[in-house]
């Protein structure tokens, strides 16, 4: 989840009477997370679907609402202008085709600004960009640019300043030695020639989705901005767009319109949109009785203006709510409204009958069996190590199911065994006193088109006279007791096991298990200093 | 009321009314027991608050090197006087028969007005019957003795000497009987034990402590009327994510967050309706090329969701209430916080009262049945429900609220395709969570160490 730091001070400003408090106690309800709090600042987690909560103009425009400070929708007023166009070439079509973008001038950019603008077309590349695979945002100083500009295609040896650059490069260059270029050149790598905004005096300007040119650098001092987004389709660049207009907008730009046209583009509308719910849906979802001007009331104090229409709400959406999808989103956009602590909790008897399921029954029931045994139940991982599962214990390892790219080195084979664990565990409890018995059932995988899932039962004993006879004896009396299964046990040789002292589990005539005196070997290398029998057996193909 | 002991207790305690205040030693000798015996019966009676032990150190004196010498020979000043007995010597003589310590003598004897020296000759001017130190030098070379018999000023001259006087400390015990124990009427009738004095503890074989939360959860939400439903913990990434409206480039299918299995793609995922409809929500919702053998990808579950899901895509009844429960995987670095592996609980309601404050009332029934009571409800997001809610619970211990099961209703992005047109409530977490919280873990890894010591001490949660 990302995480955005602002200043109490600032929010308390832009929000307008407002104490401290209340702030702290409402970011919750609007299902911001409070991660820490250092005096007047304080770092907020925001879900990835509100892009437009990783600025304090964001967050203040929904405290306003939940505060009842200020409520209803927030409208983008354009101004609509000629001066600001691109033309976009055909050649983009099979790249990066899509381009959009709007001017904000007149507004004042501080450090502060500066850096959540920074933070939030990051956040914006991060999620709704994909990291910048679907679109991607290039904030540019407007009083550096020449318009009309022109999105066009260019080789990789046409040279130009990137950002936080002094230095002419082509672009072959940026993509190989700047941190942008290796991070994202890939995206372009289906391509010889790469995506560029160019403008009237022959400038480019950008290089998306990778970089912008030093010329358009916004620093403290700029008044006016240009602000384009290109995609690989115009929903998502006008969605990113309507963010950063909206941001924009309350930071207090004005908003002028960009003229797009050429290869299938054209300018943004940034529309709000309507959708309709039904009060039905509303009160039966939330468990309530709302009557309609609750529920108009509701929307507003969530941001967004709704009116009523014989039985259904009418909603009016701003184009940067692209999180709400159908009428369902709207329903909780009326629980945020009326507040999440107002919402009394109910319980009704449920006219349904709760059952364990037969197989955690029957485990429950062995596990009583084995603890009246005198046995400690052990929990080991699935995911476990190669080490663990085959080295210790000599166990072919051809047919291994290993996980992708683990981030822990213990735990990276899907185990097929649940005994080796249990040795494992012996070994790290060597300075306990003995006797040690333990047993464990879980589920052990087999690669079976595609996986096979199957119930296991593992035991072992540890101490001074462990012999083949005792846990013969338990393995025995256990399933006889608890499930009326007699078993044989057949000699056989089994890498993990000392020859001679190793059988198969037989029920039927079939082989579902293994037991024996762990190998001495085997023993020694864990330096357990007491000889070891152990069995395991499949339940799945006994008991369950 | 007589009491039962130990033939040593009772040899102990018999010695002490007579003697009231004896160290260890000297019950050896007064009850003819061994050290070993001794020690023992005085640590039982500790105990049993029958006897005090005051530890106490002692400085004992005795001689070193040189002192041992002096005491054979005399301190070298009174051997200095001696020779001058007889009427005054010469210096030179003087020197050849005390060798190193006529200088320091001869300093000391001028010092005290004892002789008088000219350029050559040595007399005796005033001779005192007993030099300082020569009391305790006789004293101490008889016998070793402790601090407080010894005359400390007599001491002092010597201490100055070097390898003189050696210092031993001596730590010793004196046993005296308690108040109660003066009184205590000690049972002599044989065969009688104390069945009061403490005993070994003996390991006793258990479910493991995180089974049996397991176990209490399984049954709470049983007896609210859930069914335990049981799934593979490999899935497919269409029943894992697909089928729970999380697009194909969404973050979370990534690598770093789930686990593939390397190289493993299953053939069959779901029925061709439930993929073209799964499918046709993607495009029109997420706009991006769907693509099936993403959705073939084998995965380790990440929530046991998925088995859910496919449970009310396999059973469109208008009315049930079940749960899974059961491990889930994260690729995540290990640490006292995170597993890689670990338990989650999922239910889902379907039906008449599928509502957001029903299903807020079966979180805070749950909750009560394990014992909190502090809890609220925060709005939250996931992929696949709309609204979401997450529950925080208030820890006495931490002194904090927790984030626990997070909860909400399924999208209609979800059940739309799969033919579930009924509202469905879900709900879930983590189950070691709850555990640590009821066994007051703060490393969640403890419980997958099989640490003998833990299994065998851990107190049992009711």
């Amino acid at each position: 989840m990302p995480v955005v730091e602002l200043s109490y001070a600032r929010i308390q400003k832009l929000v307008g009477k407002v104490t401290k408090k209340q702030i702290s106690d409402s970011l919750p309800f609007l299902g911001l997370d409070i991660e820490s709090e250092d005096k007047d600042l304080v770092r907020i987690e925001y879900s990835p679907n509100r892009p437009d909560y990783s600025t304090d103009f964001g967050i203040a425009l929904g405290l306003q609402g939940l505060l009842g400070i200020k409520t209803g929708a927030v409208k983008l007023k354009i101004k609509k202008s000629n001066k600001y166009q691109i033309s976009v070439k055909s050649e983009v079509s099979k790249i990066r085709p899509f381009v959009t973008g709007i001017v904000a001038k007149n507004g004042n950019i501080d450090n502060k600004i500066l850096e959540q603008l920074i933070q939030m077309q990051e956040d914006l590349h991060m999620g709704i960009g994909r990291k910048r695979t679907k679109s991607s945002i290039g904030i540019h100083d407007l009083d550096k640019i020449s318009f009309p500009l022109m999105y066009t295609t260019t080789s990789r040896n046409t040279k130009f300043i990137p950002l936080k650059s002094t230095q002419e490069n082509t672009i072959s260059e940026i993509l190989e030695q700047t941190d942008v270029g290796k991070d994202y050149g890939y995206i372009l790598s289906n391509s010889t020639k790469v995506p560029i905004i160019t403008d009237s005096i022959g400038n480019i300007i950008s290089l998306p989705p990778i970089i912008n040119a030093a010329i358009t650098t916004v620093t403290t001092k700029t008044k006016n901005l240009f602000v384009e987004v290109t995609g690989i389709n115009k929903y998502d660049a006008e969605d990113m767009l309507s963010v950063v207009a909206t941001i924009l907008e309350s930071a207090g730009f004005t908003l002028e319109s960009v003229k797009i046209s050429g290869a299938k583009n054209s300018s943004p509308k940034l529309d709000q949109k309507k959708m309709s719910v039904s009060i039905f849906l509303i009160n039966q979802i939330l468990g309530l009785n709302l009557n309609t001007s609750k529920i108009l009331s509701s929307l507003k104090k969530s941001r967004l203006d709704a009116s009523s229409k014989g039985k259904n709400i009418i909603c009016t959406i701003p184009a940067y709510r692209f999180d709400i999808f159908g009428p369902m989103d709207l329903v909780e956009e009326v629980a945020l409204g009326y507040g999440i602590q107002n919402l009394d909790p109910t319980l009704t008897s449920s006219r349904t009958i709760g059952q364990i399921n037969p197989v955690s029954l029957q485990l429950k029931s062995l596990n009583q069996i084995m603890i009246g045994l005198g046995y400690l139940e052990a929990l080991n991982s699935s995911l476990t190590s190669k080490r663990v599962l085959y080295d210790m214990t000599n166990r072919d390892s051809t047919k291994l199911i290993s996980v992708l790219d683990s981030k822990s080195q213990e735990h990276t084979i899907l185990r097929d065994s649940i005994l080796p664990g249990l040795l494992e565990n012996l070994s790290r409890n060597i300075h306990e006193s003995y006797p040690q018995k333990m047993f464990e059932t879980g589920t052990v995988f087999t690669i079976n088109d595609p996986i096979s899932e199957k119930i296991s039962f593992s035991s072992i004993s540890a101490h001074k006279d462990a012999n083949f006879t005792e846990i013969k004896s338990i393995l025995q009396s256990a399933l006889k007791i608890g499930f009326g299964i007699t078993i044989e046990t057949k000699t056989t040789s089994h890498p993990t096991f000392e020859a001679g002292h190793c059988a198969t589990v037989n029920l039927n005539g079939k082989s579902i298990g293994v037991i024996g005196k762990i190998d001495s070997k085997i023993v020694e290398n864990y330096k357990i200093r007491v000889p070891v029998v152990g069995f395991e057996m499949s339940l799945s193909e006994s008991i369950l | 009321m007589s009491q039962v002991f130990h033939e040593i207790e009772k040899k102990i305690i018999l010695s002490l009314r007579e003697n009231p205040k004896q160290s260890p030693e000297m019950l050896e000798k007064f009850t003819q027991l061994s050290p070993d015996q001794i020690r023992r019966g005085i640590e039982w009676l500790k105990l049993k608050n029958l006897v005090n032990v005051d530890e106490s150190k002692l400085s004992i004196i005795s001689l070193g090197k040189n002192g041992i010498e002096s005491f054979q020979k005399g301190l070298p000043e009174r051997r200095l006087l001696n020779l001058l007995k007889n009427g005054p010597r010469k210096l030179s003589e003087l020197q050849k028969e005390l060798g190193t310590v006529f200088g320091p003598s001869m300093g000391l004897a001028r010092k005290n007005n004892w002789v008088e020296a000219s350029s050559e000759n040595v007399l005796i001017k005033n001779l005192p019957l007993e030099l300082p130190g020569e009391k305790t030098l006789k004293q101490i070379g008889e016998k070793k003795l402790p601090i407080n018999e010894i005359d400390n000023n007599d001491l002092a001259p010597l201490l100055k000497r070097p390898d003189f006087i050696v210092e031993d400390i001596l730590k010793y015990k004196k046993i005296t009987l308690t108040d109660s124990a003066k009184s205590i009427v000690i049972s002599d009738s044989s065969g009688e034990i104390d069945v009061e004095a403490k005993v070994p503890d003996v390991f006793i074989a258990r479910t493991h402590p995180l089974k049996d939360t397991i176990d209490e959860i399984r049954e709470i939400f049983v007896t609210l009327g859930f069914s335990e439903i049981i799934g593979n913990m490999t899935q497919s990434s269409f029943w894992n994510f697909d089928a729970l409206f999380t697009p194909q480039d969404h973050p979370a299918r990534e690598l770093q967050d789930t686990f593939y299995l390397d190289s493993i793609s299953a053939k069959k995922i779901a029925t061709p309706q439930q993929i073209r409809k799964v499918s046709d929500s993607h495009k029109k919702n997420w706009r991006y090329h769907w693509d099936i053998n993403e959705a073939r990808k084998m995965v380790l579950r990440t929530h046991t969701t998925c088995v859910t899901i496919k449970y009310l895509a396999e059973n469109k009844s208008d009315e049930s209430r079940v749960f899974s429960l059961g491990r889930v995987f994260r690729n995540e670095k290990v640490s006292y916080k995170h597993l890689v592996e670990f338990n989650q609980i999922e239910g889902v309601v379907v039906g008449k009262d599928a509502n957001l404050r029903n299903l807020m009332g079966i979180q805070r029934e749950f909750y009560k049945r394990i014992g909190i009571t502090k809890i609220k409800f925060w709005p939250t997001f996931f992929p696949y429900t709309e609204p979401s809610l997450q529950t925080m619970v208030y820890n006495e211990r931490l002194g904090k609220w927790i984030e626990l099961f997070g909860m909400g209703i399924f999208r209609p992005e979800v059940t739309k395709p799969l033919g579930i047109t009924k509202p469905v409530l879900a709900w879930g977490g983590g189950i070691e969570r709850i555990a640590m919280l009821k066994y007051g873990l703060d490393d969640v890894r403890e419980f997958y160490n099989n640490n003998l010591n833990w299994l065998r001490s851990t107190t049992k949660c009711q």
